[in-house]
């Protein structure tokens, strides 16, 4: 701590910090453009020019910068000393000479940081009269926009891209007021991160191109919190909607999760919400047509297939809600309620799930502070994007130390950069092919499965000597070596391991290493990967296995199938005899998938965007997601449940989200807090619900006035403690229910600066969801025993491993244009060694079923080892992993 | 001698009968002068009004000099709109549909004017000088809903650009 002053004004300050960091966090208006709170200070835009004074009786003073002035002791600055004002005005209208000023068709009007900046510091008139430089623009791929006249040059992007995202075609070209920021020429932009530049840059040079698409200004969107559902991590989101489009998502600060950042999987997939493939009404087969029915009608014969409930059975869903889930399993009674996860993957997660009670399970956050790395068998980046984006950081830390022992503050990014230069810390990787993280690490370590789960015993024998030993190839016992003691030396170690390559083995390895390194003293991390938004939740349900429906041979009277495609759980053959076999199938899903079009009774089922639940994510922390969109006819699905039990007399009580959630809890002491994890819909500040609208919002009366003059009353809303209107505080609310971010005078995702109680900590207003799993079972657990013997693989044979896309293997952004445009086509990656050319059509072999798709030469994939990519669309599932045999056609 | 009753003194009536003539002849100066000054009165609805420059009437989207819609759906004016009654959607010119010179046109541009206060926020909000205020002004109907007005009964007619 410091004693500080800002005009006049005596603080106690962070002295690890800067001065704009400090007077930010205390709530001075100080304009800034290249600081980035998660990216430190490089002042290269001289916008934050404050008055120094020497001391007390210093009068004069002197211009310096306050994102690169320490917060020592005794630091006295102003704000609002006259010479500093002007010198602020003047950057502003230095950095406008060549500003296009074309707010009312530039995309970030109403939400622009420069807009903001100008608009504080005072600046008004242009008084340039010469011609403005211009730029060509560039054509950078599905989601993202290129406008580079608007450009400041605050070097924010290219921070962002390549020190933070780490990719690399991103760059600044030329040089003097001709700066360029871009790729080397037209094309896709690399990174999983992408997207983020929209809300990185302070000006509308990068933009949401899906947005733009469907443009609406900020002001006239109507937001709500939610949950990212397109993958086990659980990043915070703000979907905005008008007229009942979802128009975009932007990121929700989340300091535990997701921080600044979300993936593009995650910020485009809102895409799917508005294909014209949703399902909107209830549809009921009568011979081989099927027919769009009544709500009342589609219920009446819901409750009818139901009959007396003796052989009806539910399949839940990973992707859908604890709700959801709960809702089923209460319908048709525990014993029948099966998971719905693939073949194979809920062995996995219940072991993930039974380890993580005895480790420490670190946040995001805590993921960036950790200073060595092993990543065991996972492909982090398409796997839990956020995850890898966060693991990138983590590689940084060791370096870091050296900067730290130089007395460079950490804040201060191009005086790290000039100790670390481009050093990494220890990161290591063991996965069959390359991964997106490779770059960060130290060493790689290529095997099959089996081999990688040796490695991972190896590394933790060498750590502990109590540990289970196991064989690895005499080459790879130098780098085993070379982990442990990493690991073993760190100060705060991490395992990341996941169920991708389905290998138990591969767990319990990451297991042992953790507890390897507790025995020895040192308190080590261990993040599982989960691969759906809700794995984790269902998983904690203990529901049977899906297989032992799939494979039980039993007469089924009615399936009830919620948000789940069987055919990408267990193969074709496997799905279409069980329901072949099933009297009646009901199918509540989102989208028209291949399980929805063999059904006799399909409901609509509310999206992300028009739903509310809670999810649980990697870490086990339970987050609810409020809708975005009206209620309709296409409701959630524990509310179709609801409807069908009420209308047969089952749990009466259950008439708003808040019902179900309290009974998820008390019928099963697992999911105890989850209540907590948002407010209640009878929350109220100041007697009015949170608005959903910001003040702004536009056109109100004259929407609807189309279908009727009278202006309708804003829809009821039982779930949440969200108003679909614009009256209202949000500027109190709670984290967890705080749609969208304005405070006065910053329009731009930067009025998140005052709604956090310091500049990277916590939202004001208590917590953002509640950990389930608290590791509280620690305290030397037994050692995993040791891995089965690696098994040579037969001649002419390959291992199929299954490798997923994090534009392409999930499921509902399928329908979302922008990323399955960026879907790769079916191929199987061997290595030369193989003896196929690289593009040759191919067969393979695989549970009886032979599949097509073409070679991908990848050198680094080991002997024996094919990798398949998991989960396209208009694929057939299989088993992986399995032996196949590659045949060219 | 006895007073005779009931006769008014003379200079009395004198003094009346003068009164009351120039009373008359300045009301009549009035009516005279007036009789040969120009006609204020507006015959409406036999002859159209006449307004000022400045009036505020029903708007116009206006059109450039070639012919596009000036509007670039900016949705400025929406925001500016103290009563709400400004709806547009936004979509995108193509080389092949190009509405406006911009990147965007309002693809729907409605005013309702149950609720239009008639204060020119919008008119000065607009960066394109596209949006203007008319001087039209009968909007009296039987029908509320025919009062929300769409693009097409406000956009300028492509022949003339500018208008009033
Ligand atoms: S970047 Fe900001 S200031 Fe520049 S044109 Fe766009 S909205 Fe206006
Ligand atoms: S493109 Fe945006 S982020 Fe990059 S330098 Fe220009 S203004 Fe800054
Ligand atoms: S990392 Fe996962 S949860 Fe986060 S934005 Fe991406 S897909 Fe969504
Ligand atoms: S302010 Fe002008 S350009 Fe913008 S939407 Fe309104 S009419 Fe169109
Ligand atoms: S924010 Fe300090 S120089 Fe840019």
């Amino acid at each position: 701590m410091a004693t500080v002053y800002i005009d006049g004004n005596r603080h106690d300050a962070d002295a690890k910090q800067n001065m704009l960091h400090v007077s930010l966090s205390l709530g001075y208006d100080l304009p800034f453009f290249c600081w980035h709170p998660a990216m430190g200070s490089i002042g290269a835009c001289r916008q934050c020019a404050v008055k120094q004074f020497k001391d007390e009786k210093d009068t004069k003073g002197r211009l310096v910068m306050a994102c690169l002035t320490p917060a020592l002791e005794d630091t006295r600055i102003s704000i609002a000393d006259q010479e500093a004002q002007e010198f602020r005005a003047a950057i502003i209208e230095g950095l406008m000479l060549h500003h296009p000023h074309d707010c009312p068709v530039c995309d970030e009007g109403g939400e622009c940081h420069l807009q903001d900046m100008t608009y504080l510091t005072g600046h008004a008139y242009r008084r340039y009269r010469f011609q403005k430089r211009t730029y060509r623009n560039q054509f950078l791929g599905p989601f993202v926009n290129h406008e580079m006249n608007r450009c400041i040059q605050c070097y924010r992007c290219v921070r962002f891209y390549r020190g933070y995202a780490g990719e690399h075609d991103l760059n600044s070209f030329s040089i003097h007021h001709t700066v360029y920021f871009g790729r080397h020429e037209d094309g896709i932009l690399e990174s999983e991160f992408s997207g983020n530049l929209a809300e990185v840059c302070p000006t509308g040079v990068f933009t949401d191109r899906t947005l733009g698409q469907h443009y609406t200004r900020k002001w006239d969107q109507t937001y709500a919190p939610s949950i990212c559902h397109s993958c086990g991590v659980g990043c915070n989101i703000s979907p905005g909607q008008r007229d009942g489009i979802v128009r975009r998502i932007l990121n929700r600060y989340n300091h535990e999760v997701n921080g600044y950042f979300i993936c593009d999987r995650g910020r485009f997939s809102y895409e799917y919400v508005n294909s014209p493939e949703r399902i909107r009404a209830p549809l009921v087969r009568r011979g081989d047509e099927r027919e769009v029915i009544e709500k009342d009608e589609a219920v009446k014969i819901f409750a009818e297939m139901l009959g007396s409930g003796e052989d009806v059975i539910g399949i839940g869903s990973p992707r859908a809600s604890l709700e959801a889930n709960f809702a089923l399993r209460a319908l048709v009674g525990a014993d029948r309620f099966f998971s719905g996860f693939s073949t194979g993957e809920q062995r996995l997660i219940e072991l993930m799930l039974s380890i993580m009670q005895t480790v420490h399970v670190p946040s995001l956050r805590e993921v960036e502070a950790c200073d060595a790395v092993l990543i065991l068998g996972e492909d982090v980046t398409n796997v839990a994007a956020r995850m890898a984006l966060a693991l990138r950081q983590s590689a940084r830390r060791e370096p870091q130390k050296k900067a730290l022992a130089a007395r460079v503050p950490l804040w201060d990014d191009l005086g790290v950069r000039q100790v670390t230069g481009d050093a990494i810390g220890p990161v290591f990787i063991a996965f069959p092919c390359a991964t997106r993280l490779d770059d960060v690490a130290e060493a790689t370590y290529r095997g099959r499965p089996d081999q990688i789960a040796q490695f991972g015993y190896a590394v933790a024998a060498a750590i502990h000597s109590g540990a289970p030993p196991a064989n690895t190839d005499a080459s790879a016992q130098a780098l085993v070596k070379r982990i442990a003691e990493a690991l073993r030396t760190a100060e705060r170690p991490l395992v990341v391991s996941g169920a991708t390559l389905r290998n138990e083995a591969i767990i319990g390895a990451a297991a042992n290493i953790v507890y390897a390194l507790e025995r020895e003293g040192r308190s080590a991390g261990l993040a599982f990967t989960m691969p759906e938004a809700n794995t984790c939740g269902l998983g904690l349900m203990r529901a049977r296995a899906l297989e032992e429906a799939l494979e039980s041979r039993v007469q089924y009277g009615t399936v009830v199938i919620l948000e789940n495609d069987l055919y990408r759980r267990a193969t074709a053959a496997i799905v279409d005899e069980f329901l072949a076999r099933a009297g009646n199938v009901v199918v509540l899903d989102q989208v028209n998938t291949r399980t929805a079009a063999r059904a006799n009774l399909v409901l609509p089922v509310a999206s992300f965007a028009e739903s509310a639940g809670t999810l649980v994510n990697f870490e086990s922390r339970a987050q609810r997601f409020f809708p975005v969109l009206p209620p309709s006819d296409v409701q959630e699905s524990w509310r179709w449940i609801t409807d069908v039990a009420t209308r047969r007399g089952e749990f009466g009580s259950w008439n708003s989200l808040d019902d179900v959630t309290a009974a998820v809890e008390q019928e099963m002491p697992i999911f105890r807090g989850i209540t907590a994890a948002a407010p209640p819909s009878s929350y109220r500040i100041a007697g009015e619900k949170i608005p959903r609208q910001p003040h702004r919002y536009s056109g109100r009366t004259a929407t609807l006035v189309n279908i009727s003059i009278h202006e309708p009353p804003p829809p009821d809303d039982p779930d949440s403690p969200l108003a679909y209107s614009m009256e209202g505080y949000t500027y109190k609310a709670p984290a967890s229910a705080l749609p969208f971010l304005w405070a006065p005078g910053w329009n731009s995702a930067r009025a998140l600066l005052k709604f956090q109680e310091e500049i990277n900590g916590p939202l004001r207003g208590g917590p953002v969801g509640i950990r389930l799993i608290r590791g509280d079972r620690r305290g030397a657990p037994e050692f995993f025993s040791g891995a089965p013997e690696p098994v040579n693989a037969p001649e002419r044979r390959w291992l199929a491993v299954p490798i997923y896309h994090l534009f392409g293997s999930d499921e509902l952004t399928h329908w979302a244009p922008a990323i399955s445009s960026l879907a790769p086509q079916p191929y199987v990656a061997v290595n030369e060694r193989a003896g196929f050319r690289d593009g040759a059509p191919v067969a393979f072999q695989s549970d009886g079923a032979t599949q097509t798709a073409v070679i991908k030469i990848r050198s680094e994939i080991p002997d024996g080892v094919a990798a398949v990519p998991a989960g396209l669309r208009e694929t057939e599932t299989l088993r992986l992993p399995a032996w196949i045999s590659i045949e060219a056609i | 001698m006895t007073r005779a009753t009931g006769f008014l003194p003379m200079p009395s009536i004198l003094h009346d009968i003068a009164d009351t003539a120039l009373t008359l002849a300045a009301g009549f100066k009035v009516t005279l002068k007036n009789l040969f000054r120009p006609t204020v009165t507006e015959d409406y609805p036999s002859e159209p009004p006449r307004f000022e420059q400045r009036f505020r009437g029903l708007h116009i989207l206006q059109r450039d000099e070639s012919g596009l819609e000036k509007c670039v759906a900016c949705f400025l004016c929406a925001a500016a709109c103290p009563s709400n009654c400004i709806y547009i959607e936004a979509a995108e010119n193509t080389s092949e549909n190009r509405i406006s010179a911009g990147e965007r046109y309002a693809a729907v541009y409605n005013i309702d004017y149950n609720r239009c206060i008639f204060c020119g926020y919008c008119v000065e909000a607009c960066p394109t000088d596209a949006i203007t205020h008319g001087h039209g002004f009968e909007l009296a109907t039987y029908n509320v809903t025919e009062l929300i007005y769409r693009k097409e009964q406000l956009l300028a007619s492509p022949a003339s650009p500018a208008q009033f």
